[in-house]
């Protein structure tokens, strides 16, 4: 293998990507040829009708579908299942019910407990959730929950996050809230982010790339790229622009399948 | 605490107005006294037998069986559950079988055990095992396989490794349904400890059941089934309280 091609500053490498579910009588496309690349520490979202393939991209991503064709490279190693080097965060909050927050977010970890104590006091100041321990997940209210669930994703220090409409079930002041959450988590980590989701000016607010997908078969439709400054102004000009060009772009994703 | 007040009279309203009926037909001299005496006749014959000493007797041997029995029956009925739970090859071997013990009633198993076991304990213990085996057993299996994939999942993502994965994700997702199982095993103890002593046995609750129709003393009979009501509802309110502490994570707020 060539040293010299490796770039290292691509993380992830999305190599004409194609999934299919076969059931008894027929076999459903669910993704077709997607590429694309993904940066290091970028904040990439993938938009789409719903019905396409989105979190089936994700999921393979996140290696917890496999048996695809074409690659998916991360640090140029083809992923063959899930590994702690992707933080998964799902669309409910995922929190066993029965551990406390503590407990939750320790799982599986292998260090030493006050290691490991301080290690979840340090990622719950992150997510504004000092002094919730001790606490149950039914204690907390659906925003505290999923902020838990991305502590619990950090607190291993994965490369990438992903991140499957992970503000999809919160009311809208409290999705709000959560994406000026999300954003400080963004820079203050240097993560890489691949965030599904069906919220075009979530996606603009947040993403520096967003990737619109077309349905049925999920093709990759277009990619834009946001080059404006986080924190980002949701009421600027600029921000406006590039909501618009991005729904009028999803509308005829959207158009194209109901034909 | 008002509406929790109104909730218990609820329940004891129905049962007192029986009561009430029962013993004015009683006083009346309309009951045939042999047949059903008058709840005023049934707490005397309980006063004496709690005098006499011989309810507590009987009460200690059958509550020895059920404890012994049930003990049994769990222990086989949790180790069997969790490994068909886990092992779907060993649940296909022994599903078969456990339907089989399962649609013969437990009544109907009671002269075969006898005949190989004996009229003694061992057979007592044996009978009140197969009640409890059963519900312990599907409880088991189904709590562990009903597991939401969402959960599987998650472990899966976090990369836990297998005894983690059981220890803080499969057993305590089963754990409430495995607990209902062990609720429903304890009743079933309860009533197949009664069975397994009126058909076969000289002492224990079932056996004075017996004995008080062979003597026509219906009173002591009724007082005795009363007694075994309780005794199971004690049962009962008691695992309901483990219950509750055990899963505290389910509380809503």
């Amino acid at each position: 293998m060539a040293e010299t091609s490796v770039d290292n500053s691509i993380i992830l490498d999305i190599k004409h990507v194609s999934k299919s579910f076969r059931s008894k009588s027929k076999t459903v496309q669910a993704i077709e040829d997607v590429d694309f690349k993904v940066g290091r520490g970028e904040f990439i979202s993938v938009i789409g009708p719903s019905g396409c393939g989105k979190t089936t991209l994700l999921r393979l991503i996140a290696g917890l579908e496999v048996d695809y064709e074409g690659d998916i490279l991360l640090n140029n190693k083809r992923v063959e299942g899930p590994g702690l080097d992707r933080g998964v965060i799902f669309q409910d909050h995922r929190l066993l019910p029965w551990l406390t927050i503590e407990e939750n977010l320790a799982l599986g970890l292998t260090e030493d407990k006050t290691q490991i104590k301080a290690l979840v006091k340090q990622y719950l100041k992150k997510v504004d959730l000092e002094g919730f321990e001790n606490a149950y997940p039914r204690q907390l209210s659906g925003g505290m929950s999923q902020r838990a669930s991305i502590a619990r994703a950090l607190i291993r220090q994965p490369e990438i996050l992903l991140l499957d409409e992970p503000l999809g079930a919160l009311d809208a002041l409290t999705r709000y809230n959560m994406q000026e959450e999300l954003e400080k988590i963004w820079m203050d980590n240097k993560t890489t982010m691949i965030m599904i989701t069906h919220d075009i000016e979530e996606a603009v607010y947040l993403s520096d790339r967003i990737v619109v997908l077309d349905a049925r078969p999920c093709k990759v439709k277009e990619i834009f790229t946001i080059p404006l400054e986080h924190p980002r102004d949701r009421s600027s000009i600029k921000f406006e622009e590039y909501r618009a060009s991005v729904v009028s772009s999803f509308r005829s994703a959207v158009s194209n399948y109901s034909i | 605490m008002k509406e929790k007040l109104g909730r218990i009279l609820n329940s004891i309203i129905f049962p007192l107005i029986i009561l009430a009926i029962w013993q004015i037909l009683g006083s009346l001299g309309i009951l045939y006294e042999t047949i059903l005496p008058s709840p005023a006749k049934v707490v005397k014959a309980f006063i004496e037998i709690v005098k006499d000493g011989t309810l507590a007797v009987d009460i200690v041997v059958s509550l020895k069986r059920v404890l012994v029995g049930a003990f049994f029956g769990i222990v086989v009925g949790l180790v069997l559950g969790f490994i068909s739970g886990l092992v779907p090859f060993v649940e296909r071997l022994l599903r078969p079988i456990v339907d089989i013990i399962r649609q013969i009633s437990l009544y109907a198993w009671i002269p075969l055990i006898v005949l190989w076991f004996g009229i003694g304990e061992l057979s007592k213990d044996v009978i009140i095992a197969r009640g409890v085996f059963i519900p312990v057993y599907i409880n088991c299996v189904s709590g562990i396989k009903n597991i939401q994939k969402e959960y599987v999942e998650l472990g899966k993502v976090l990369e836990l490794n297998r005894s983690t994965f059981l220890r803080k994700i499969v057993f305590p997702s089963a754990a409430p349904v495995i607990f209902t199982g062990l609720r429903l095993a304890i009743g079933e103890a309860w009533t197949a400890v009664v069975a397994a002593e009126v058909l076969g046995g000289l002492t224990g609750l079932g056996y004075a059941l017996l004995n008080a129709k062979e003597f026509l003393k219906s009173d002591k009979l009724i007082a005795i089934m009363f007694v075994i009501a309780f005794l199971a509802a004690i049962s009962d309110v008691l695992l309901r309280q483990v219950e509750k502490r055990a899963f505290r994570w389910k509380e809503t707020v």
